[in-house]
């Protein structure tokens, strides 16, 4: 595998567009996992952008889905990014939703 | 039911000629028994078009009175309408659309002590509901009741759907373990929606909805299908069932509905700033 920096690109969707302001976001990338990339993007992007897909412990939000190359993602911390590959943050959509989200419960 | 009327032969003759479809197809569509929740943006073209197809029983649940800012794209109420009840608005205008529909209007809010009660009439429920805690209720109802589940989300230009079919595939824990935290996810309220990405995401759904009456074709599960209006993109991801699933997963956590706008748990600090990056 090559060590060269190369670009990967992480695309989002829904809200996290207008979160963090772009569709598609190139990120210089030689090696490592999913996980690594995903931290690798929110230290170049700032606390908001960690907030929003990491909780304060340090874990993925468990509402987000992660696919490589439109494949889902099972084990961030394993799952080889390569370089080209494209990784993809999707998030659940509502309706018109005027209830406040911080009233659902977790299991 | 018996045979169609001469009349019924008229009404559904676009129906009746789909060798898919034919009289036995329309005579289980008028036998059908469909819930929608809510009488929005996703439930007012699912709502007209179940109704026109002839499906027999609509229930609707829905505890909203029309509003003004409901009108560009909830096409189930008219400016008449405004200050009454959805579910009785959504009743007049689907019925004087097809006599041959009952619509049973749910003048409430689903919550744990009612959804299990109400979804027991039905055969199929539609999800169009407004809230993070009503979509992970109906999940785990219709999860725990074995009914087939058409759900969509929509916000601004974008829109998801996915069919859940009860142990034969994902549920929408499987997909989303969790809600999203508070400020992750703006509502259509704060952000706004396109009227028409709700008319196109909600045709999907009652495409999904006849097609499981039908018993044709190959139902949207196991597959998330995601759909951007300014792209005019669809874009299909897999997904699978998780063993793990604490509501249809091999032992499952939650066994029985809760109070899902109660006692949130969420960590201190959770919160997701929404501050836009630069």
């Amino acid at each position: 595998m090559t060590t060269e920096p190369t670009n990967i690109t992480l695309r989002l969707f829904g809200p996290l567009v207008t979160a963090l302001g772009r569709k598609e976001i190139g990120l210089a990338w030689a090696e490592g996992t999913v996980r690594e990339a995903l931290l690798s993007f929110v230290e170049e992007h700032g606390a908001s952008a960690r907030s929003f897909l990491f909780d304060s412990h340090g874990d993925l939000w468990k509402s987000l889905i992660v696919l490589v190359n439109d494949e889902p993602v099972g084990d961030l911390q394993t799952t080889p990014v390569r370089a080209g590959d494209t990784i993809s943050i999707l998030l659940p959509l509502a309706g018109g939703s005027e209830a406040s989200i911080a009233t659902v419960g977790r299991f | 039911m018996g045979a169609l009327t001469e009349e019924q032969i008229e009404r559904y003759s676009r129906h009746i000629l789909l060798p898919e479809v034919g009289g036995a197809g329309q005579r289980a569509l008028l036998k059908a028994k469909v819930l929608l929740i809510g009488a929005g943006g996703l439930g007012s073209p699912v709502g007209l078009y179940l109704a026109a197809a002839g499906v027999g029983k609509l229930g609707v649940v829905d505890s909203d009175n029309v509003e003004l800012s409901n009108l560009q794209r909830q096409v189930l109420h008219s400016t008449a309408d405004l200050g009454r009840p959805k579910c009785l608005s959504a009743k007049e205008t689907m019925e004087a659309l097809n006599p041959d529909v009952e619509v049973v209007p749910h003048h409430v809010r689903l919550t744990a002590q009612n959804a299990l009660h109400i979804i027991s009439d039905y055969d199929v429920v539609a999800d169009g509901s407004d809230n993070f805690a009503t979509r992970f209720l109906v999940n785990d109802a219709c999860v725990m009741a074995a009914k087939a589940l058409s759900h969509a989300g929509i916000l601004r230009f974008e829109g998801q759907l996915t069919t859940i079919l009860p142990g034969r595939g994902p549920c929408y824990r499987c997909l989303y373990p969790e809600p999203p935290p508070p400020g992750m996810v703006p509502s259509c309220q704060e952000v706004g929606i396109l009227g028409a990405t709700a008319g196109v995401v909600g045709l999907l759904q009652a495409t999904e909805v006849l097609k499981l009456i039908l018993g044709i074709g190959e139902p949207l599960a196991g597959r998330l299908l995601l759909f951007n209006a300014l792209e005019m993109t669809f874009k299909e991801v897999r997904i699978a069932r998780d063993p793990g699933c604490p509501v249809c997963g091999d032992r499952p956590l939650i066994t029985s509905l809760v109070d899902y706008e109660e006692a949130c748990a969420l960590r201190a600090g959770d919160a997701v700033s929404r501050e836009v990056v630069p």
